[in-house]
């Protein structure tokens, strides 16, 4: 009954032109124009943008923080997904839904929080200056420390839900019978544990890296202009001095690594598995 | 203290609130294979899975070789588990598989690929050190678990209805495999199971269980011919079981009289030695049944029906027929209990 | 080590949820600069929040962009999946491919194309501009989640119904989107909120009279420093809570996340 494939193209067509035309048209020619100089095709844009000192520190700082959440949060999300699997199903449904909630909640909400809470005034501060450990407020707001913070509250739900899943699907059995054979707790999760969850650490390793990568209100609210990530680099430079070479090269280098991260992990999740 | 090889003490074994196992005492001596034996639910797998150390119990002792190892974690325990989903790494091959546990020690290589090859020629897989789990049938995957838990020389080794995913024929292959390494290496074996014909054939001595606690304990010969109760009667073939009541067999639907046997608390027969024809008792066939070497036969008696066995060449009778019958109190097993 | 997990778990779960709640107690501060503790309880600036003319103007352009461009997403979008589940056409991985794009190029990059390569040179509206941007990123939401109610659905049906004499049309209306229909309402819920609260893609998409509710926040936040903002946060997460949880309670909606 499904044999008119043509039929089936006419229903995929509205959404495929659409996209096609609508968003991959557009997107194209801003990528394209990275690659446009004045003698032609080149990569003049490229360098003249990481001539200058303050765009390496972004681009570094941005490739750092990205891999400080990612590693953390995968470090942490293991020991949350362990717990969160051992428990009864009632008691896993909640958590579950606990961490799930916050991902309907607008980020500017959720990190405008921050501000409260690592301000001047903020609790931080009137702890520390309170209890005498310090003697003026430190200034937390408007760091690295502080994109830090808000990146990981936002996005360590995206580690731990696939690697609650992945946890959920190894074979019955194994982890007992590593034991059996001899297998303390860090060489279970070393030996079994982690080659047969990899996927699920890729899975949350893409979400949470590329994430941080292209987060844009994060490091708006809580780096300011002062500590700039790639985006709100590429917003300034725009809004501020027009500079669409500059915005050019910026959204060749987050699509790039958004498609390398994406197909670099899932080739390291499938490398071993066939062998 | 006992100096049995194996001994739990006075164990006792639950889940949340409620207990499963009830004060257990057990016995084994080294080099001994034993199989507990029950329905499921009776607590045998919980017991093993205790003596493996992956539960820990609510009180009493195991000692292992003069060592207490009620404390100690399952990975020092010195015990091997075969699993009833065979449990094998699906991301190491067969022979990775089988190195496992020695890995974990330290063992030399060259030792190690010795090893490796010796346990899995001994289980019959010699070519296929390389293979991937995935791509062997049940009955190997359930020879290479063998392979790996033996290879680490256990002190024990329990298994876990290891026979129980696998078809009649190669049940039957595997049962004779793992008897004949069990006396080749001398290797102590639990051995878990609800079959009955597995734990005639295997075992030293079996272990019946029922509802968490032990209900005789005796050698396979013993357990089949003199059950001590009504359930282990049943359990092992008995078809007719009775409780004897002021020299009268009580059953489900009333009481035949029945003289001899004092101080027997129930009797039980096998099918075959119940006598048609002849005898104090009067009954009316409601089955009957060919066999090919045999014909089976219902019998409604004043106690409740009463199932009969004939050889083919014996006289038949026929549906509806009233007839005679004999319960011979020499042919019947004394149940001490009920 | 029961006793370790417990604990990070707690920790873990503070730290999530913790600030957020920190912030709808500062929205309800009676004092006039934010901060935590408030000085002491009151609406008033829950009150505030209605009465700031931009939040009202782009509240109201959030919510019609949100339902606007998920009904549409849905249009093109389930006919699109049923193409590629039903049919298997010719390049059925290759579309696949194409109608999961937005989830990989960043918002930003798409609001700054579109507003330099649809509304400047031709002329397009910033508001039919934000309307294109957010249903091309909604898209593969819709097509993922309907997806996988099709996969689960039996075909069999559908051959039922035209033998007793359906048009295919017509088993689609009357046999399949009945089946479907909590699949499609979970991914306008899905869809309606990831709208709602996007920035990214309506960060350049901004013009006189014309913003997302999301980004005014941010350009207010930049001057003023009272309370509101935390206010209206905190009615957001609630709007945000409330449609979800009633979603999962008519819905089961966690089945398509």
């Amino acid at each position: 009954m499904f044999q008119d494939r043509r039929l089936g193209l006419a229903l995929l067509a509205p959404a495929t032109l659409f996209i096609l035309l609508g968003f991959l048209l557009p997107v194209a020619i801003l990528l394209s124009g990275a690659f446009q100089t004045p003698e032609g095709w080149g990569f003049s844009s490229f360098t003249e943008f990481f001539a200058k000192p303050l765009h390496r520190e972004v681009f570094w700082r941005t490739f750092r923080l990205g891999l400080y959440v990612t590693t953390i949060s995968a470090v942490i999300g293991y020991a949350v997904a362990l717990s969160i699997v051992d428990a009864s199903d009632k008691r896993k449904g909640r958590l579950v839904a606990t961490l799930v909630l916050p991902l309907m909640i607008s980020p500017v909400a959720r990190t405008y929080a921050w501000v409260v809470i690592l301000g001047k005034t903020g609790i931080v501060n009137q702890f520390l200056t309170g209890t005498g450990i310090l003697d003026t407020p430190a200034r937390i707001l408007f760091s690295e420390t502080a994109i830090f913070i808000g990146l990981i509250q936002l996005f360590f739900p995206l580690m731990v839900l696939p690697l609650i899943s992945a946890l959920e699907n190894l074979p019955r059995d194994v982890v007992p019978a590593a034991r059996m054979l001899g297998a303390n707790w860090l060489q279970v999760f070393w030996k079994i544990i982690l080659p047969l969850t990899r996927e699920g650490l890729v899975v949350g390793g893409t979400l949470v890296f590329v994430g941080s990568l292209t987060a844009y209100v994060t490091p708006a609210i809580l780096g300011g202009s002062k500590v700039l990530m790639l985006e709100t680099l590429l917003y300034q430079r725009v809004s501020v001095a027009n500079d669409f070479a500059a915005a050019g090269v910026i959204a060749v280098i987050l699509i790039v690594m958004s498609i390398v991260t994406n197909v670099v992990l899932k080739r390291l999740a499938t490398r071993k598995g066939g062998k | 203290m006992s100096d049995a090889f194996l001994s739990l003490q006075d164990l006792t074994l639950g889940y949340g609130g409620s207990v499963a196992v009830e004060a257990l005492n057990l016995d084994l001596d080294r080099g001994e294979l034993v199989a507990l034996l029950g329905p499921s639910g009776c607590g045998k797998t919980t017991t093993m899975r205790a003596i493996a150390g992956l539960m820990k119990p609510m009180s009493g002792r195991i000692t292992l070789d003069g060592r207490d190892i009620t404390r100690v974690a399952p990975n020092k325990r010195g015990i091997g588990l075969v699993f009833q989903s065979y449990a094998l790494f699906p991301h190491l091959t067969v022979f990775e598989n089988v190195a496992f546990g020695l890995r974990l020690q330290g063992v030399a290589k060259a030792e190690i690929t010795r090893r490796v090859t010796a346990a899995l020629a001994s289980v019959g897989l010699a070519s296929f050190a390389e293979r991937q789990p995935k791509a062997l049938s049940g009955g190997q995957q359930q020879r290479v678990a063998l392979a790996r838990s033996i290879v680490v020389e256990p002190k024990l080794l329990l298994l876990d209805e290891p026979l129980s995913n696998l078809d009649a024929r190669l049940r039957l292959e595997m049962r004779s495999e793992l008897s004949r390494l069990q006396k080749e290496l001398g290797i102590t074996m639990i051995y878990v199971t609800h079959d009955q014909s597995e734990a005639l054939a295997l075992a030293d001595r079996i272990v019946v269980m029922r509802q968490g606690r032990i209900e005789q304990i005796d050698t396979p010969a013993n357990i089949y011919e003199r059950p001590v109760s009504g359930f282990v009667a049943e359990f092992i073939g008995f078809e007719n079981t009775f409780a004897l009541k002021q020299g009268a067999l009580v059953g489900p639907k009333g009481s035949l009289a029945l003289a001899g046997a004092p101080g027997a608390h129930g009797l039980a027969w096998r099918p075959r030695t119940v006598v048609l024809g002849q005898g104090a008792h009067e009954g009316r066939v409601i089955g009957a049944s060919y066999l090919g070497e045999t014909v089976e036969y219902l019998i409604d008696s004043a106690a409740g029906p009463i199932k009969a066995e004939t050889p083919a060449h014996a006289p038949r009778h026929a549906m509806g027929e009233n007839l005679r019958f004999d319960l011979p109190v020499e042919a019947a097993a004394v149940l001490s209990r009920a | 080590m029961r006793l370790a997990g417990q604990t990070i778990l707690f920790l873990v779960l503070a730290f999530l949820i913790g600030p957020f709640i920190l912030i709808c107690v500062a929205g309800l501060s009676g004092g006039e600069t934010l901060a935590f503790p408030p000085e002491g309880l009151s609406l008033r600036w829950v009150a505030r929040v209605f009465e700031v003319e931009s939040f009202r103007a782009t509240f109201a352009v959030s919510i019609t962009l949100g339902i606007g461009a998920t009904l549409l997403a849905l249009l093109i979008g389930v006919p699109a999946a049923y193409g590629l589940e039903r049919y298997n056409p010719p390049g059925a991985n290759v579309i696949r491919n194409v109608l999961s794009s937005p989830i990989i190029v960043p918002g930003i990059i798409v609001g700054l194309a579109l507003l330099r390569h649809l509304v400047i040179p031709l002329g397009v509206g910033i508001l039919p501009a934000l309307f294109i941007g957010h249903t091309a990123l909604l898209i593969p939401y819709a097509v993922r989640i309907v997806s996988g109610s099709l996969v689960n659905l039996r075909v069999d049906i559908e051959e039922a119904a035209v033998l007793l004499g359906a048009s295919r049309l017509q088993s689609f209306t009357k046999v399949v989107l009945p089946n479907i229909r909590n699949g499609i309402m979970a991914a306008f819920i899905i869809g309606f909120i990831t709208s709602f609260n996007q920035v990214p893609v309506s960060l350049f998409l901004t013009g006189p009279g014309v913003s997302t509710l999301p980004i005014d926040m941010m350009a207010y936040m930049e001057f003023n420093y009272d309370p509101s903002i935390a206010a209206l946060s905190g009615l957001l997460a609630l709007m945000s809570l409330v449609i979800v949880l009633v979603a999962e309670k008519l819905l089961g909606l966690s089945r398509y996340v």
